[in-house]
């Protein structure tokens, strides 16, 4: 009774909400309002619309070599050669931003939480259980996601719905009083964090999907209530916090949930508000992994990534210690090399292999 | 699928010599071969050889032996013993001489006894023997008769003890197969009830039966269960956690993926939903599978009292695992991490009562977790007459003179009797020792990274729950993945008539319960 490991619809959409939302729920309140004020909110919305188009792109490039993953469809439409340098630039990639989320997790938890646990630990426990998810095979992760989506739903649901009394819809205004140029580049930079790293799922999909069809609107639905919760979220930092105080946070959301209090008795739980950033960063960082162990197995030709898992798991938690030295180069990185970085791989790369396609056809 | 892996077991214990036995047919001689029963069972006391000659015949004519304790006596000595004589006076010849009587006849004309059959070579006339019926053996002729007189002192049909109910039927099953067959079948009168019988355990030889709908059950998952079975290579099964550990999906984990049950309801009830049972003989316990996650917080009651109430109960359930797993970690956690979490009133009553306590909350969790669970496992292995000393040591050394010796903080006895109780929520005792194993690497992950510790061994839980298959269905289902239509039987329990299909993992074909959905709703 050996089955082929295969995602339902549904639990591709839930994937692609959960890794669309990762870690920018955490963060991202506060680089769009630095950009563009009160209006960050309208970038998001400029941005889902921008990534609802980005998810065509990527449905095209899957819809290639429908059987086959994303680097088997690259070293077919560059050829072997061009095609390993792209695959090797890809892995190249994926472990540096899953071991960049490690650093992240592990900064978050000793800055907010925990300042005394050594960073290690922390980022230690969080590969561990990424590894393990890894070696339990994609199958068993997208049911996992499953599981786990109706704890996100509900924590997302407490998080809005108790702050509410706190909002004053007065700090939206003045509605669009930034100029085009900050809107475009907060649009830029929420694309570039939210939707352009879900060029990864192309890992996943058609090729694991039970029915790529149904498959490719759980795409776009995803993406689409990803985002919504994302505004969401900015909205309420905005409303709540007030467009100085989110633009200052780090992490702007777990400010926001330390603003939760229901009668004096339900407050200051924001580490129970952080189970949600787990979960999504959880699978966020699983999709780079997956990425790296992917790339790694078609570079080398192995027949399962499986081996790999634990030496990658080890590799990613040194270089999660190295990749940035302190918080000021991480902001540094995510404001001026992150969304050109990320673009290389989640735009052109995409638009390349549809041209370099069509005309190998013509031919 | 992964494979089941199977004990290994040293070689074949039975020499060439036994294997030649077993194989040798039945010798023409009646002498032979009441010298060879004889030899090959060691004279043993318990094998009745009864010889019958007829006057005037040449010698022996007949022999009937039986093993005594196993063999029901009276239809022994009614129905076998008691015809040959008679008859053996009818048939004299006129002249006074014996005629000999064929085996053929002896079943055929003079055995009054309804179940008989013939037995072809030594392996299954001591089988026969052995388990009970009446080997008759006949001068001149190579064959046996086996004629069925099974019956021996069993336990005979009690309450059960291990799932009791409110309401519903009160019986279990008992320690001997058929009985249990018969059980079930007196629920399910369907011819399409199928029952498969084969020998297990090279040397106890125990019946083990398949039990299944057919048309109901997957023929797959049947094959299955059937190749699973013949794979299985050992001496001996003395009870049905023997089957369950070697057919197992997987055998390196703390979820029990085969469910057993001492219910006959409940193994009809699975049954009915296309699951399938694997009755062993020398224990009540009868294994189904596939198994899921949720069958092991449905109880037998729940399909019995009103739907609303069961649905009640069914929630509890859910949050009784939530506190079973999670109590005591989250007390660890709070209070030594996240102690903003509190009520600033708790926290100072909380605080108050630490003050004097030498432990840190992980050390106490630990102490009354380990003694609880020594005094649960006590309460199991010790002899009955002295059970309520052990409870008020329990009580009254740990609970209350712990508390006043300031050893232990009274919030900490709070918490892990109420872990202690949740964990006694569950129909199924599998699910509750899962909650005891895992929630120690819990307590543990608490109180070296707070709820952050908590959190990733949860991941761990649910990445590993997510995988488990049992017998290829998806142990986490009807949640991962998700189906919408089994939802009326997982968390919530809907009316019966709302019920129309069976669960859609494990009958692929035949999923409907009830063929006319709208008649089946009460007319207002």
């Amino acid at each position: 009774m050996g089955t082929k490991e295969k995602i339902s619809p549904r639990q591709f959409a839930i994937l692609v909400i959960l890794c669309a939302i990762g870690t920018p729920i955490l963060i991202i309140p506060a680089t769009l309002t630095s950009i563009a004020k009160q209006d960050g909110w309208i970038a998001a919305c400029l941005g889902i619309a921008i990534s609802l188009v980005l998810v065509r792109l990527y449905i095209a490039v899957g819809n290639l070599q429908s059987e086959k993953s994303l680097f088997a469809v690259i070293e077919h439409v560059l050829g072997s050669w061009l095609g390993k340098a792209v695959n090797l630039a890809i892995v190249f990639f994926c472990l540096v931003t899953a071991s960049e989320v490690l650093y992240f997790i592990g900064n978050f938890m000793t800055t907010q939480i925990m300042q005394t646990t050594p960073m290690q630990a922390i980022n230690i426990l969080f590969a561990i259980v990424v590894m393990m998810g890894m070696r339990l095979g994609i199958e068993s992760l997208a049911r996992s996601a499953e599981l786990l989506f109706p704890v996100f739903v509900l924590l997302i649901l407490v998080l809005a719905v108790f702050t509410t009394p706190q909002i004053h819809l007065e700090r939206l205004q003045p509605v669009m009083e930034t100029n085009m140029k900050s809107m475009a580049w907060a649009t830029m930079y929420f694309i570039g964090t939210f939707s352009l790293t879900s060029f990864l799922l192309l890992t996943v999909f058609p090729s694991d999907m039970d029915s790529p069809q149904a498959a490719s609107k759980g795409f776009y639905r995803g993406m689409l209530i990803a985002g919504l919760v994302l505004v969401v979220i900015i909205v309420l930092s905005i409303t709540v916090l007030g467009t100085d105080m989110t633009a200052r946070q780090t992490y702007p959301s777990y400010a926001l949930a330390k603003k939760i209090n229901v009668g004096h008795f339900l407050q200051r739980i924001e580490i129970v508000m952080a189970i949600m950033w787990f979960i999504t960063i959880f699978y966020r960082m699983a999709f780079y992994v997956y990425g790296a162990l992917l790339g790694m197995k078609q570079l080398f030709h192995l027949k399962d990534y499986r081996p790999l898992v634990w030496p990658v798991g080890m590799l990613l938690v040194a270089l999660s210690m190295l990749v940035h030295p302190n918080v000021m180069h991480s902001e540094e990185y995510n404001r001026s090399v992150w969304v050109p970085f990320v673009s290389t791989y989640g735009l052109y790369l995409p638009i390349l292999l549809l041209i370099v396609h069509a005309i190998r056809r013509k031919k | 699928m992964k494979e089941t892996k199977g004990k290994k077991t040293p070689p074949a214990q039975a020499n060439s010599q036994d294997q030649a036995i077993k194989t040798k047919p039945i010798m023409p001689s009646l002498q032979d071969n009441l010298e060879l029963i004889r030899s090959q069972l060691g004279n043993s006391s318990d094998i009745v050889i009864r010889e019958l000659s007829y006057p005037g015949g040449d010698g022996l004519a007949l022999a009937v032996v039986y093993t005594d304790g196993l063999a029901d006596k009276q239809s022994v000595s009614e129905f076998i013993l008691e015809s040959a004589m008679l008859r053996d006076q009818m048939t004299r010849g006129e002249g006074g001489d014996a005629v000999r009587v064929s085996p053929q006849t002896l079943v055929n004309q003079v055995l009054s006894i309804s179940d008989t059959r013939d037995v072809p070579n030594y392996g299954s006339l001591f089988n026969a023997l052995l388990s009970g019926e009446t080997i008759v053996l006949v001068d001149g002729y190579a064959s046996a008769i086996a004629a069925g007189t099974r019956g021996w002192r069993d336990r005979g049909i009690n309450e059960t003890l291990t799932e009791t109910v409110v309401r519903g039927p009160k019986e279990a099953f008992t320690e001997t197969l058929r009985t249990n067959t018969a059980m079930i079948r007196r629920k399910i009168k369907d011819p399409n009830l199928w029952l498969e019988t084969r020998q297990i355990g090279r040397v106890t030889e125990t019946d083990v039966a398949i039990m299944f709908i057919k048309g109901i059950a997957d023929d797959k998952v049947v094959e299955e269960v059937r190749q699973r079975l013949d794979r299985i290579d050992i001496d001996g099964i003395l009870e049905s956690g023997y089957i369950e550990e070697l057919i197992q999906d997987e055998t390196y984990t703390p979820f029990p993926t085969v469910y057993n049950s001492e219910r006959p309801d409940v193994v009809a009830a699975e049954l009915l939903e296309g699951k399938i049972a694997i009755l062993v003989d020398g224990t009540p316990m009868v294994l189904i599978v596939p198994a899921l996650f949720v069958s092991f917080l449905h109880a037998a009651e729940d399909y019995y009292h009103r739907f609303d109430i069961s649905t009640l109960i069914r929630i509890l359930r859910y949050i009784g695992v939530f506190i079973a797993l999670f109590g005591p970690s989250l007390y660890v956690a709070i209070t030594t991490y996240h102690q903003e979490m509190l009520p600033t009133q708790l926290l100072y009553s909380l605080a108050a009562q630490r003050e004097g306590i030498p432990f840190p909350a992980f050390i106490e969790a630990i102490m009354m977790e380990v003694a609880f669970e020594i005094l649960r496992e006590a309460g199991l292995r010790m002899p009955r007459t002295i059970g309520p000393a052990v409870s008020i040591v329990g009580t009254l050394v740990i609970g209350q003179a712990a508390v006043e010796a300031g050893i232990i903080s009274a919030a900490m006895v709070i918490v892990v009797s109420t872990t202690a109780i949740a964990s006694f929520v569950f129909p199924s005792y599998s699910l509750a020792n899962t909650m005891r194993m895992l929630r120690f690497p819990l307590m543990g992950l608490a109180a070296t990274f707070g709820l952050y510790g908590i959190i990733i061994g949860t991941f761990a839980i649910v990445l590993h729950v997510s995988s488990l298959r049992s017998f290829g269905v998806p142990y986490m289902s009807p949640f991962a993945p998700l189906i919408l239509s089994d939802q009326k039987d997982a968390i919530f329990r809907i009316p019966h008539w709302a019920q129309f299909a069976r669960p859609r993992l494990i009958n692929r074909n035949n999923r409907k319960r009830q063929q006319k959905p709208s008649s089946a709703k009460p007319k207002p």
